[in-house]
């Protein structure tokens, strides 16, 4: 392991990558300010770049700008009451109350230390977990990886939400319906081009991806006439301070310790990410809290803003343990970096430890590097940074528009990507009405033609026969777990009619984090 | 019978499904793979039954509530038309004005579509700003950008 550390340091400290870092969260504090983008669009925009430079440089500057989306959605959700993301809706509950009390610059400080702490804490477990996991892996056969497969799509829509189990299904298999279109991988025959050579290689990645996560966000706040709002303008002044008393942060230390631990562990689940890890941790918390304690929740506690803060950023680390050595994305945003990577011709999973060990090493080395930037320059760059946002909504929406569309021109040079785009755009923005989340059908997109390629070999192994799917005891344990996904949200529907839940309702769309 | 968002919804997947079943059979097999355990239009029509099956379920535990009807009102339409129109002109100017004119073409009109209407700011965000990304990619990062087709009709390739 120390021989795997000094390789990824030796990645991570390299000027360039260095560079990524801190570019990577600046421009992810930026995107996930923006009410409406949060960090799947942050990520998206950030694809066209990964495809110049090097994977490892490339997976660094995406992880830079998720961590910086998250704590950017943070700044808004405190500052202006407008979470630029679904992970850190449950931060407005308590910071946003505490920045009308004229506590803002101590909400964010809180805030970036549990971010940080929360962060640390799961680089650490990642540390230790990733390779163990990773090891543990190198048994896997194509049985195994076509249940943890399975595995993968089940947890997604089974973490979609109350009522949203069946829709999440769908859109997995329009997913995988869309990864069926093209030049099949193990007979070369063309399947759905009907007969346009554009389509022979199939729909691009980067194209799904912007089209459903870049430009259908920005369109739907212009639908919503969001466009129109303008941002709430916070001097500095209005910020007030941004230290933290010693009975503070003791109030709040245990807190941060116990949602960085569940954080990290929620986020390793397959499909969960940050935004369940945010709310659950915020109930815990809340749970837990003494009567007198929990009637400030909502009100501006502190003890409900470190909470949801540390557990989305431990939980954002954590979701980097499924994607690194199993090649499974634990949410929205990873499945991206995921797709990103096998664009770039790095195959995510525990082959990743032993062929690409400087993309497994650096990303895990950079995380540390992210953080701290998070914390030394950004915390105090805020006041400036939000100042971005005070940019007309008329001019900066045409200029999202405008990265996103040549974000995919600029690829393939070929002016039918962006018309498919449209297309594209369309068919999202109606089911987007529809309220159909969009997570899912990337993730079956990505893990489709992995899928396929799998389930082919297993059956021809086994001669035809789907015994392998309970022959094996590993890929039974798997195909048992994915079932037991698919059977959670019944069973916890049930209990929490049986169970009256008090305190702020709020629906989890999809497990986008 | 209210139709909600899940009727319409599992509506479309279903004829999806079927469509994509029908068009499934069009899939052309190599000689002998009819006999394979799996073969190009194994997953296809695993995918099209799931689908039906799913949209199926979707529509039967479809709760017919007043709150979950689809709703248009309160969307401008009109104006996303009118910007993915835009974004479909940017890419015929793509190949015909080349990427300069078109960029600053699509950023003047998109500002003005969502209401700006200065000149002065009209042009100083998108002229400055479509010749510094049109320098950087040209001259720092060396990425050919077609001059487009009106230039080469007029002065030659």
């Amino acid at each position: 392991m120390l021989d795997g550390i000094f390789t990824g340091l030796s990645t991570a400290v390299m000027p360039f990558n260095l560079m990524m870092v801190v570019v990577g969260c600046f421009a992810g504090t930026f995107i996930g300010m923006l009410p409406g983008l949060g960090p799947i669009s942050a990520v998206a925009l950030m694809i066209p770049i990964t495809y110049g430079i090097d994977p490892s440089s490339g997976i660094i500057l995406m992880a830079g700008v998720y961590y910086g989306a998250v704590f950017g959605g943070s700044t808004s959700s405190i500052l202006i009451n407008a979470p630029g993301c679904a992970s850190t809706v449950v931060t407005s509950f308590d910071g946003y109350p505490l920045a009308q009390q004229g506590q803002a610059g101590k909400a964010l400080a809180l805030a970036a230390y549990s971010s940080f702490i929360g962060g640390t804490i799961g680089a650490i477990a990642l540390l230790i977990a990733a390779p163990a996991l990773a090891a543990v892996s190198l048994s896997f056969q194509s049985t195994d990886y076509f249940a943890l497969m399975i595995l993968g799509l089940t947890a997604v829509a089974a973490f979609s939400g109350k009522g949203q189990v069946i829709k999440a299904m769908i859109m997995t298999v329009f997913g995988l319906m869309i990864a069926t279109v093209g030049t099949d991988k193990t007979s070369g025959v063309p399947r759905f081009t009907f007969g346009s050579v554009d389509l022979i290689d199939g729909i691009s990645f980067l194209l799904l991806a912007m089209a459903t996560f870049a430009l259908a966000e920005v369109v739907m706040t212009i639908l919503n006439g969001k466009h129109k709002e303008k941002d709430a303008q916070l001097s500095m002044a209005q910020l007030g301070s941004m230290k933290l008393s010693k009975e503070e942060i003791l109030h709040v230390a245990p807190t941060v310790a116990r949602s960085s631990v569940f954080g990290f562990i929620v986020g390793v689940l397959p499909g969960a990410g940050a935004t369940i890890a945010s709310f659950l941790a915020y109930g815990l918390e809340r749970n837990i809290a003494s009567a007198k304690e929990k009637l400030k929740f909502g009100k501006g506690s502190l003890r409900g803003l470190a909470a949801p803060e540390t557990a989305n950023n431990a939980a954002s680390t954590g979701s980097f343990v499924p994607l690194l050595t199993l090649g499974i994305p634990g949410s929205g945003t990873t499945a991206i970096m995921l797709g990103a990577l096998i664009a770039a011709g790095v195959q995510p999973g525990p082959r990743l430890f032993v062929d690409n060990p400087e993309v497994f090493w650096s990303v895990i080395i950079s995380m540390y590097f992210g953080n701290l930037v998070l914390l030394i320059l950004n915390l105090p760059l805020i006041p400036y940074i939000s100042k971005l946002l005070t940019i007309p909504r008329p001019i900066l929406t045409p200029l999202i528009l405008f990265f996103s569309i040549t974000g995919v021109y600029l690829v393939s040079f070929n002016t039918f990507d962006i018309h498919m785009m449209v297309m594209i755009t369309v068919v999202a923005l109606f089911l987007k009405l529809l309220e159909f989340p969009m997570a899912p059908m990337l993730l079956g997109y990505i893990l489709g033609g992995m899928m396929e390629i799998n389930l082919s070999r297993a059956l021809v192994i086994s001669d035809g026969s789907f015994a392998f799917l309970w022959e094996r005891p590993l890929t039974l344990g798997i195909m048992i777990a994915a079932i037991f996904m698919l059977c959670l949200p019944p069973i916890l529907e049930r209990l929490n009619k049986r169970k009256a839940v008090s305190g702020p309702e709020v629906a989890i769309n999809e497990g986008e984090g | 019978m209210i139709v909600t968002k899940d009727h319409i919804g599992g509506l479309i997947f279903l004829c999806l499904s079927v469509i994509y079943g029908y068009y499934t059979g069009d899939i052309a097999l190599l000689p002998g793979d009819e006999y394979e355990p799996f073969n190009s239009q194994s997953l296809p029509y695993a995918l099209a039954m799931l689908g039906g099956a799913l949209s199926l379920g979707l529509l039967i535990t479809a709760k017919s509530d007043l709150n979950n009807k689809l709703s248009l009102r309160g969307y401008d339409f009109l104006l996303v038309f009118k910007l993915l129109l835009l974004v479909v002109l940017f890419a015929l100017a793509l190949e015909w004005v080349g990427f300069l004119l078109a960029t600053v073409f699509f950023l003047i009109s998109g500002y003005w579509l969502l209401g700006e209407r200065r000149t002065k700011m009209l042009l100083l965000a998108s002229v400055p700003f479509a010749i510094g990304i049109w320098f950087a990619l040209t001259q720092l990062l060396d990425v050919y950008l077609a001059p487009g087709q009106l230039y080469i009709l007029l002065f030659g390739g």
